[in-house]
């Protein structure tokens, strides 16, 4: 074999357009056609070029011809072209191909050098993406962490040196023979030539065939330590809009570090993160999928992700009367226009300061505050209200609980663990009641030391009991971003690698935990009641799970941080993560704050921002971030900005050009109220109290579900609708979907009957009332649904008071529409 | 254990419910057209005609019991013993014949083994390494799972057969029931909350019965009340919820008011000498019973299976129990005449290292698991596929759990290769991998 020059390959890629032709006919398509590349250039038998071919509007707009489109060498020999539009050497020398789409026609010039030579196969860049891209590696099959019938290779080929070492020389080196390639059992069962639990995976006779054997041929060449690496995955073009009857073939190109581009199109893998907007085949032809929205096409080769970004749009004119009036308003206002989504009208008053007080507050408004909003005529009304709310102790309540949800304040029926749950959750609802900083409050978090007396924020750490369990913690809670995966290996979906894992998990190396008994009544007690101290160990390291050996803490894409001798290094992690530029903690909880009010986030799921997990809508991230960021990371001017916003103001009555969006923003996206809303709200309409097991019976002792500290409070009700018992940072945790148990409670319980038939409860005091039935019906409308009913429910209300007789049968009445109401949906929903 | 309103008891069994009543044909599920049923019922048909022998009466069960042992029950001291082996893999257990020539089973499994001719069992299953009922009640693992939400097998019965026109019965019983609570495998995941299983414990179960304090009310007036007075669009919500919700708001009320569930639920109804059958295995018994009541699936565990150590001890505990539960309940539904009308399945996620370990336990073991079928027309009194000598993987037919849910369903006359759009629209096959497995259909 000779010396190969540049090791194989290279379409060498200028990153200019042939700009071709414009269409001149009369009536034709205007516009013009664009081929990429600019020129084709194969060098080495294993090159291969996708060609694209792009018509360009007038408008700007493209359309991706590509599978239109004819080809014609001006001459035979030189180069081989198959499926659409993917070219391959054929024989040297060099020429032009015509290309001819939506009646325009163009020429690129062609250059094939060593057409016919076969340079040694890369077994990093070569033969792992094709274990790869075959789903040999898939978590599925070899690549999971038990492999497969005893032949394991790292997952999604992370790990060439490893994979190198189980195919050659594991078993005694059987699965490959270099004297008779063909023999190999890599090869025999990846082809279904010999028996194969997974199958034919690879046609015999295709190029990845013949290219297992020239790896193994040319003596199964392990990964050189010399060779280039791959410093970059491209995607041509990075997005585009789709039609409803387009396509767009992407291109995918690896950079390498000694410049060499590379098309890799045919050696990548791709998956769509939301096949119902976009989907992608094998080839990597993205086509729409029926939504409307964006989708992120994830592209994957040789452990590198990129995505390319599709758009569907619906087709609509959008929003000639919705006024944008802040940044967030117009980052969605600007979406709607490009994918053609019409907004719906604003919401009625009623609807909004409903929808207002539960979700700020978690409470319902009382008749006296919705007839009050409504009839107020200030024009900053919106304003004024969400001011008067954000000051309201019931706010710092329900925030304090679903920050307590995601921290895990947690008593797991221990209630030795009490006081340090009760502290933690007083000490979040005082931080969220006086608006402490956000990044503070992390830090008070993160950097918690002493015990649960004197630091409160040290009961997040009791559930944690290793650095693993705390970055997913600390990566899910204050970035958004779910770093579980990497911990045993590179995370499929991301760019991060065991070192970034371990090197976060280093920065708890120092943490040491010192369990104290503590003085009780009874000796009996003692056992139990351990109260944790949490102190900086002078030293401490963390092993890397990658090769046991001690790791530096380390900030994801940054360089490894040396802490002082006695230093905690978690002071290091905390400056690192809340400073103002950090690409992830402003976005975070920025995103997570608004999924709390739309119930979707920007990036969904709320908490796994990654590169193949884009935001729906990049710049309303952005503009949330900087919120965050200006106003100096006060979680109340948070819910200030989204509450005042012209988008959180819209009903969520869907209209014809929103009908199908699920990611824009267009309406209001109804939710159930939660389990602790659902509770308190039932009692307040129903106008009985409540009471939990375990707290004071004095008047100071929490009446409602959204003040309790713990999840140690036994309730069928709160369970049965889905309260999370905190065993995980996600709010995934927490189950807002219904189910026939829950319809059951409301409908028939002795729990809920009791408390609307009960005397003095407000079926009884209104059946006493002695208004007219239509005055205390309006009223009764007013507690549970927040408007007055329509003329035709509130005559079938007065209808079935009427019909009863008696004292008893009056009463009856009434429990009946308290009854039908707290059962309808109209009550359970934040609409 | 499930014990029930004092108000006790007759005696005897809850008559009335003959087997032909409890599902009848022709029925649309939600959603279905008619169309989609009929094909379903060609497929059948073609599978009936494929099938030379004329054996196989596949393809007309109405319920299914999918029997969980979670923790994955060691498959070398239960089916698929190596008494050949050497003493560190064959273990403390003895085989002992059954009542098929050529096939043996666990000597703790006395009961099983007189009419195997009633059971049968596949010796070849491959599975995956995770501790979750995911796979074997969906067909894909956890993992896949958190992101694809394929539904409960339980849930596709229930999407298809809930709404069962003609037959107000039906209506009156959930479609799908959990006996063991709910869990990743148990979840309907993109076909919809309506479809999840009913799980009755504590007030839950209470709530079937009519509130004490609610004893006025009359339950009709309120129904009317409640529907004229819930008239929220309800296209306001795109997840699907609020139509679930209807649908269960409907349910609820026929269940309180009806009763069926909660006698189905009642095994103070069940004679002395029956309760005594199942003794410390109730709810193979409750099982038995819902399925008797029209309800089209019922999944139950039993036990812990994770025996890393001391797996012998634990086993002989609990293989007995086992036996017990299966035995009486095959027989149960074989003396009834529903055999061929109920599909029952038992199986955990994996089985256990060939291997003893050191601490008398075994591992976990993902290369072969066995699993034990019964009835729903399908091919008893065999053992498909076997493992190579020590247990270690298949030494032919390997099937996956994905194969065995195929056979289930196409029992059902469910086409495994039907498709059900996902939370986004995207038309998804049942199961992936679904070739049948060929000796049991």
């Amino acid at each position: 074999m000779t010396t190969p020059p540049a090791r194989w390959v290279s379409t060498s890629l200028i990153p200019l357009l042939a700009v071709l032709a414009w269409g001149a006919a009369p009536g034709e398509p205007q516009g013009k056609l664009e081929v990429y590349p600019a020129q084709i250039r194969l060098a080495g038998r294993d090159a291969s070029a996708q060609v694209l071919v792009t018509l360009v509007r007038p408008d700007g707009s493209r359309e991706d011809l590509t599978h239109q489109a004819r080809f014609v060498p001006d001459r035979a020999g030189l180069v081989s072209l198959r499926g659409e539009g993917r070219f391959f050497p054929a024989g040297d020398g060099a020429g032009s191909v015509r290309v001819e789409a939506g009646g325009l026609a163009a020429s690129i010039p062609v250059q094939v050098v060593d057409g016919a030579k076969a340079a040694p196969v890369s077994f990093t860049h070569q033969v792992v993406p094709v274990l790869t891209r075959f789903g040999c590696n898939s978590g599925g099959c070899h690549g999971k962490q038990s492999g497969q019938n005893g032949f394991r290779l790292s997952l999604l080929g992370f790990d060439p040196e490893l994979d190198y070492l189980t195919l050659v020389q594991e078993h005694r080196g059987r699965r490959v023979c270099v004297d008779a390639p063909e023999k190999s059992p890599l090869v025999l069962k990846a082809t279904g030539l010999a028996a194969h639990g997974g199958g034919r995976k690879i046609e015999p006779g295709s190029d990845e065939h013949n290219l297992l054997l020239r790896w193994i041929a040319g003596g199964a060449k392990a990964p050189s330590a010399t060779e280039a690496s791959l410093t970059r995955l491209e995607v041509v073009p990075p997005g585009n809009t789709l039609g409803k009857d387009s396509r767009q073939q992407v291109v995918a190109l690896a950079h390498y570090a000694d410049g060499r581009v590379e098309d890799v199109t045919r050696m990548a893998q791709y998956e769509s993160n939301d096949p119902n907007v976009a989907g992608v085949d094998a080839q990597g032809v993205v086509r729409p999928g029926g939504g409307t929205g964006e989708a992120a096409i994830m592209v994957r080769f040789s452990g590198r992700v990129e995505v390319f970004r599709a758009r569907v749009p619906l087709g609509f004119k959008s929003g000639d009367s919705f006024v944008a009036n802040t940044p967030i308003d117009r980052a969605v206002h600007s979406r709607w226009k490009e994918l053609g989504v019409q907004p719906s009208p604003r919401a009625s008053d009623e609807v909004f300061i409903r929808r207002l007080f539960l979700d700020l507050t978690g409470t319902l408004p009382t008749p006296d505050e919705v007839t009050s909003f409504a009839a107020d005529k200030n024009p900053k009304k919106d304003e004024r209200w969400a001011d008067e709310l954000l000051s309201r102790p019931e706010y710092a309540y329900y925030f304090a609980g679903k920050w307590a949800d995601i921290l895990r304040v947690k008593r797991g029926n221990q209630a030795e663990r009490a006081f340090g749950t009760f502290a933690f959750h007083r000490w979040l609802f005082e931080a969220i009641r006086d608006d402490m900083p956000y990044d503070r409050m992390t830090r008070e978090i993160l950097l918690a030391t002493g015990d649960e007396e004197r630091s409160p924020a040290t009961v997040w750490y009791k559930d944690l009991a290793t650095p693993d369990l705390m970055v997913d913690n600390m990566a899910q809670v204050f970035m958004g971003t779910r770093m579980q995966c990497a911990q045993c290996h590179h995370h499929p979906y991301e760019r991060w690698s065991q070192d970034d894992y371990w090197g976060l998990a280093a920065f708890f190396g120092r943490l040491g935990r010192k369990n104290v008994p503590a003085v009780t009544r009874s000796a009996l007690q003692q056992n139990n009641n351990q109260r944790s101290f949490y102190y900086n160990r002078p030293t401490g390291t963390v092993l890397n799970k990658r090769d046991n050996k001690p790791i530096q803490p380390t900030p994801l894409d940054g360089k490894p941080l040396m802490p002082g001798a006695e230093e905690d290094p978690r002071v290091l992690l905390a400056d690192w993560l809340v400073r103002a530029n950090n690409p992830f903690f402003a976005r975070a909880v920025a995103n997570r704050y608004w999924a709390h009010f739309f119930d979707r986030g920007v990036v969904e799921p709320l908490d796994d921002m990654r590169v193949t997990n884009p935001p729906s809508n990049p710049a309303l991230l952005d503009a949330l971030a900087s919120h965050v960021v200006q106003d100096g990371f006060s979680l109340r001017s948070l819910c200030r900005r989204i509450v005042t916003s012209a988008v959180y103001r819209l009903s969520s009555d869907p209209v014809e050009g929103n009908a199908t969006d699920r990611q824009s923003f267009a309406r209001y996206y109804p939710k159930r109220m939660n389990a602790e809303v659902l509770f308190d709200a039932v009692h307040q309409v129903v106008g009985s109290p409540a009471s939990f097991a375990g707290l004071p019976a004095d008047q100071f002792a929490p009446r409602r579900a959204i003040m309790l500290p713990d999840e140690s409070f036994s309730s069928y009700f709160l369970d049965v609708f889905g309260r999370p018992q905190r065993l995980s940072p996600c709010e995934c945790e927490r189950v807002t979907e219904a189910n026939l148990a829950q319809v059951l409670h409301l409908l028939n319980s002795e729990e809920v009957q009791t408390k609307i038939a009960r005397a003095g409860a407000r079926a009884d005091l209104l059946a006493k009332d002695s208004r007219p039935d239509a005055e205390k019906v309006d009223e009764l409308f007013l507690w549970a649904v927040g408007h007055k009913p329509a003329d035709g429910k509130r005559k079938l209300a007065l209808e079935h008071l009427s019909a009863a007789k008696t004292p008893r049968d009056k009463k009856q009445a009434w429990d009946n529409l308290v009854w039908a109401l707290v059962n309808g949906q109209e009550f359970s929903w934040i609409r | 254990m499930l014990t029930f309103w004092g108000s006790s008891t007759t005696q005897g069994f809850c008559d009335g419910l003959g087997r032909r009543d409890f599902i009848r044909l022709g029925a649309l599920g939600t959603g279905l057209s008619l169309a989609d049923l009929l094909r379903h019922q060609a497929r059948a048909a073609d599978i009936a005609r494929a099938n030379p022998t004329g054996k196989s009466r596949s393809g007309k069960a109405r319920a299914a019991i999918l029997v969980y042992l979670p923790g994955g029950p060691s498959h070398m001291d239960m089916y698929d013993l190596k008494p050949e082996a050497p003493v560190e893999y064959r273990g403390e257990f003895k085989p002992i014949a059954t009542n098929v020539p050529g096939i043996q089973i666990s000597e703790h499994f006395p009961l099983q083994a007189k009419m195997f001719d009633k059971l049968a069992v596949v010796r070849s299953l491959v599975a995956v390494d995770e501790h979750s009922d995911s796979q074997v009640m969906t067909g894909f693992s956890e993992q896949i799972n958190r992101v694809q939400e394929h539904p409960s097998f339980g849930s596709v019965v229930s999407k298809l057969r809930a709404v069962q026109s003609g037959s107000s019965l039906a209506e009156t019983v959930p479609s799908f029931v959990s006996l063991r609570g709910m869990s990743r495998g148990t979840e309907p995941g993109f076909l919809g909350v309506a479809h999840r299983p009913f799980t009755p414990n504590g007030p839950g179960l209470a709530n079937l019965r009519p509130a004490q304090s609610n004893a006025g009310a009359n339950l009709d007036a309120r129904k009317n009340l409640l529907a004229g007075l819930d008239d929220l669009r309800r296209d306001i919500d795109a997840s699907g919820t609020m139509a679930g919700l209807d649908t269960f708001t409907a349910k609820a009320f026929d269940m309180v008011t009806s009763g069926v569930a909660r006698d189905a639920l009642n095994l103070e109804k069940e004679s002395r000498e029956n309760r005594e059958r199942y003794k410390g295995v109730e709810s193979f018994l409750t099982a038995r019973r819902l399925v008797e009541a029209g309800v089209n699936c019922v999944t139950l565990s039993i036990g812990g299976w994770d025996t890393h150590s001391n797996n012998f001890t634990t086993l002989k505990r609990q293989l007995p129990l086992v036996d017990r539960g299966i035995a009486n309940l095959v027989n149960d539904l074989h003396d009834r005449g529903m055999a061929d009308d109920v599909a029952v399945v038992m199986w955990g996620e994996f089985g256990r290292t060939p291997k003893v370990n050191g601490t008398a336990g075994r591992d976990h073991w993902s290369p072969v698991m066995s699993a034990l079928v019964a009835g729903g027309g399908l091919r008893m009194g065999q053992a498909v596929g076997s493992s190579s000598s020590l247990g270690e993987r298949p030494k032919d037919r390997p099937y996956r759990p994905s194969n065995l849910l195929a056979t289930l369903y196409n029992a059902m006359g469910i086409d495994p290769a039907m498709t059900f759009a996902n939370g986004s629209g995207r038309p998804v096959h049942l199961l992936e991998d679904r070739n049948l497995v060929t000796e049991l259909s």
